[in-house]
């Protein structure tokens, strides 16, 4: 029997750190037994490349060592690790030998963790076999593949699965009510809202004879149709009035999938079918009242008091309550492509309504007429890829219809006008003016189609830097209000633009690669390749503008007509770039981690959180990071092979 | 010499059956000669600490044991130890405040003679390592004697002396300053963490890390059999 303070030493000193700090008690201590303790001097080597593997892999408890590959003689910084790093995970996955090499860069108290203890766990404790995955992919390219060869199919489809969720959320599903109060189109409205009142419920679903969902008769369909209307219509089957046909579902939905539909949709009941069809038997039903009592704090009612707004300060009330609840969302852990969706959503209502009061107030000071041209607001950058958060910059324009040639001044002030009004509203509702001026405000940003298209080309013709710079925000625009049309007739005319021009990509793919990712972080400090330390981290340029860099230039290449988010974009390109199966969805998750952590660190600035103290990292941050920072990596090398940029000179 | 001897005799006394099996094992475990050519790679260190009623050799007894061993440079927490003894006094109030152990504790405990009969199988010919390793030693020799007439057979290190011999030479003289070599300066100043100080256990994983860093050192210098090492 060994020692028990000594093992419950061990316990607190493994539990310091992910992903001990999961696990259960009694698993920790079985664990702590096995464990060994060693002491290394500065750089002593643990073990060296084309070693073969040990029994154990590393955990350094104290001190510091660094992980190097050496190519033709050069030493390659991988990796340094500190306190609470393991290292030497390749002995739980694989049976080849070490392809890095580890030395001690500070003298370092390391831990042994047995491999046969820690395969157990990875069988038997998902949380923990995450971690490793995710650790696992990191740094050394053919990892992929020894993953793949040396997980259990089991864990291997885990992975699939839940590498997102990981990262996410595990989202709560809406419990349906499966009792369904139903009744057949032929009973009279009257028995239907007898039947209502007897079971004291606000809505009953017609249903046919073999159960398959007709139409929903509620409380208001009661109100509107029946006791508003004079007569007997009471004496009617309630096939008459029963609002048809019924929105279906199948089961399994999540609060997220729910409220997102809410949304949309603006119903407020669900019907749930065996398959998810009108065609098929019902098994459950849920109404906006089940939804709003497994959120608690609900987008549905933001969304619905920013359409009902009738003044633009009501508007900016509505922003902010979208800034709590995404303060609410972030706490939670809720899934961040749910967040941005909604978020979005939420956006474009606020800039829909503030086009509407806009025009209105124009038409009502009468100084200048509405003109009968076609017009489109256009959002751009992260607003454009629906990824904007917090109160970040205004970026934004407006696209019309190419006016008749005497109406062009007029219809130019117009619009100008609109731009003005809109932008300064948006401002007041907290959305902080573009430094650079890229405003529908902006008289060069507020133009027909004919100008955006010789704008366009004259970017893509001539990539000059700043051609580049203007082209990532522009590219991704995305149309809000008016006449969506005129945004895909101008997307379609790049595509054209872009198929004449190759080079253009080139250039576009170039500037995707200008910031390598770090490789991780020592202590406080950033790994940077270059081997110089840095000590605050710009996750924005640093991180998310790279891989929103890629998957543009991706989107544009492989004429995405779509108008995507980043982590759309990557999901998208896995179906359609061959030998990006992987990576793409591990690129999408990256975003989505970086999203996350940008608005984690915003709102406890209350800044836009572009800047991080690595101080303020716990160590699972640090590590996803490092995982980011390799798919980065991977994405980059990629890049730069499809578009051999290699052979490109500036 | 004398250690050889007392060996022989203890060995006779086992043939004529006046030990235990027990001890009469550990007695064999000194049979294989050649110990002190084992390098330290080799060498089994076993680092100890016990906890007493107070410090009078003569008349305050052991009440814990904790130990943790050394193998290959490697402490291995599955490779550690920790008794109990059974006593009906925990020892005057100072000594309880540094050992934390209550009487009631200790009701709990083993019986003295089986305490230190499993001490002796876990230890078997490992080197015994202490912080001031003279007193332990006593306060064990002190059961020994008591009830077997002996004492151990294992060689014995003090961290105290060979962090003094590593760090100033053999001709240092420790009395003048005791402080610095005391286990919580040795512990800071080597960079090693306190925690569970004074509980036989803790403050013998505490000094196995700390013997830890010594035996590098002393491989270091130079040092690389136990013969070296057991130099004083």
């Amino acid at each position: 029997m060994p020692s028990n303070t000594i093992v419950e030493r061990v316990v607190v000193d493994l539990q310091k750190y992910p992903p001990f700090d999961e696990l259960a008690s009694d698993i920790l201590q079985d664990l702590a037994e096995s464990v060994s303790l060693t002491y290394h001097e500065e750089g002593e080597i643990i073990f060296h490349k084309g070693d073969s593997l040990r029994d154990h892999a590393f955990m350094v408890m104290k001190g510091a060592v660094r992980l190097f590959d050496s190519v033709e003689d050069k030493e390659v910084l991988v990796d340094l690790c500190d306190e609470g790093d393991i290292f030497g995970v390749r002995a739980f996955f694989s049976t080849h030998d070490y392809v890095l090499t580890a030395q001690v860069a500070e003298e370092s108290l390391l831990f042994e963790l047995p491999v046969e203890k820690i395969r157990n766990l990875l069988e038997t404790n998902p949380r923990f076999s995450l971690f490793f995955a995710g650790a696992f992919a990191k740094s050394v390219e053919e990892i992929e593949h020894t993953l793949t060869e040396a997980l259990d199919p089991g864990l291997n489809r885990f992975r699939e699965q839940s590498y997102m969720t990981f990262l996410e959320n595990e989202t709560l599903e809406v419990k349906p009510v499966t009792n369904v109060v139903t009744c057949s189109p032929d009973i009279l409205i009257r028995e239907a809202a007898k039947i209502m009142s007897d079971k004291g419920i606000g809505s009953i679903l017609v249903v046919s004879a073999e159960r398959h969902p007709l139409g929903i008769v509620t409380d208001t369909d009661l109100t509107k149709k029946v006791v508003s209307v004079p007569g007997s219509i009471k004496e009617q089957p309630v096939s008459t009035i029963m609002s048809s046909p019924v929105y279906t579902i199948s089961g399994g939905k999540t609060i997220a999938d729910m409220v997102m539909l809410m949304v949309k949709t603006k119903l407020r009941h669900f019907c749930i079918t065996e398959d998810g069809s009108p065609q098929s038997p019902i098994t459950g039903i849920i109404s906006e009242h089940d939804i709003i009592i497994s959120e608690g704090n609900n987008p549905a009612v933001i969304m619905k008091a920013v359409m009902q707004a009738s003044d633009p300060d009501q508007l900016k009330e509505q922003r902010d309550k979208a800034e709590s609840l995404l303060q609410v969302y972030i706490e939670q852990d809720v899934a961040m492509h749910f967040i941005s969706n909604i978020l979005t959503e939420i956006n474009d209502a606020i800039i829909t309504r503030a086009i509407d009061f806009s025009l209105q107030e124009i038409d009502d000071e009468g100084r200048l007429q509405r003109p009968d041209i076609k017009f489109c607001w256009l959002s751009l950058g992260s607003e454009g890829r629906k990824e904007q958060l917090l109160h970040t910059d205004q970026d934004n324009a407006i696209l019309y219809e190419d006016p008749p040639s005497d109406a062009t001044e007029r219809v130019h002030e117009y619009f100008l006008a609109l731009g003005k009004k809109v932008t300064g509203m948006l401002q007041h509702c907290g959305f902080v003016k573009c430094p650079a001026d890229i405003m529908a405000s902006n008289p060069v940003w507020c133009q027909p189609v004919s100008v955006w298209k010789h704008y366009f080309s004259k970017w893509i013709v001539t990539p000059e830097p700043k051609a580049v710079m203007h082209s990532t925000i522009f590219f991704d625009f995305r149309p809000v209000y008016g006449h969506s049309e005129l945004g895909t007739e101008l997307k379609q005319e790049i595509f054209s633009l872009i198929s004449k021009n190759r080079g253009f990509l080139g250039f576009f793919a170039k500037n995707a690669l200008q910031n390598p990712p770090p490789l991780g972080f020592f202590r406080n400090f950033l790994v940077e390749k270059s081997r110089d330390h840095a000590n605050e981290f710009d996750i924005k340029a640093r991180a998310m503008m790279p891989l929103c860099d890629a998957a543009r230039v991706l989107a544009y290449e492989l004429v995405i007509p779509e108008y995507l988010s980043t982590s759309e974009r990557f999901k998208r390109l896995e179906k359609l770039v061959p030998g990006m199966q992987d990576l793409g969805t591990e690129a999408s998750a990256a975003y989505e981690f970086l999203m996350r952590l940008r608005a984690v660190n915003g709102l406890a600035h209350g800044n836009s959180g572009r800047y991080i103290k690595p101080e303020t990292l716990n160590k699972l941050e640090r590590q996803t990071l490092r995982n980011v920072f390799s798919t980065i990596d991977k994405v980059q090398k990629m890049l730069n092979l499809r578009f051999q940029l290699d052979y490109i000179r500036d | 010499m004398i250690k050889f001897i007392a060996q022989k005799t203890a060995k006779h006394r086992c043939n004529r059956g006046e030990l235990p099996t027990e001890i009469c094992d550990y007695i064999r475990c000194f049979d294989s000669a050649h110990q002190l050519s084992r390098s330290l790679e080799e060498a089994r260190f076993v680092v100890f600490d016990t906890e007493t009623t107070g410090f009078d050799i003569s008349n305050d007894v052991v009440i814990s044991i904790g130990a943790v061993a050394l193998d290959g440079f490697r402490i291995s927490v599955n490779d550690s130890f920790e008794v109990l003894i059974r006593r009906d006094s925990v020892g005057d109030s100072d000594a309880v405040t540094t050992h934390g152990l209550l009487l009631k504790d200790l009701h709990e405990g083993s019986e003295e003679e089986d305490a230190l009969i499993s001490f002796l199988a876990y230890t078997g010919d490992g080197v015994l390592v202490a912080q001031h390793a003279d007193y332990d030693v006593a306060m064990i020799n002190r059961i020994l004697r008591k009830r077997y007439k002996l004492e151990l057979f294992n060689q014995v290190i003090d961290t105290a002396s060979l962090a003094k011999r590593l760090e100033k030479g053999p001709y240092y003289n420790l009395a003048h300053k005791s402080g610095e070599y005391r286990l919580d300066n040795l512990l800071e100043r080597y960079g090693i963490r306190l925690h569970d100080r004074h509980t036989a256990a803790g403050d013998a994983y505490l000094t196995a890390q700390l013997f830890q860093m010594l035996l590098m050192k002393a491989g270091n210098t130079g040092i690389k059999n136990l013969r070296d090492l057991m130099l004083k």
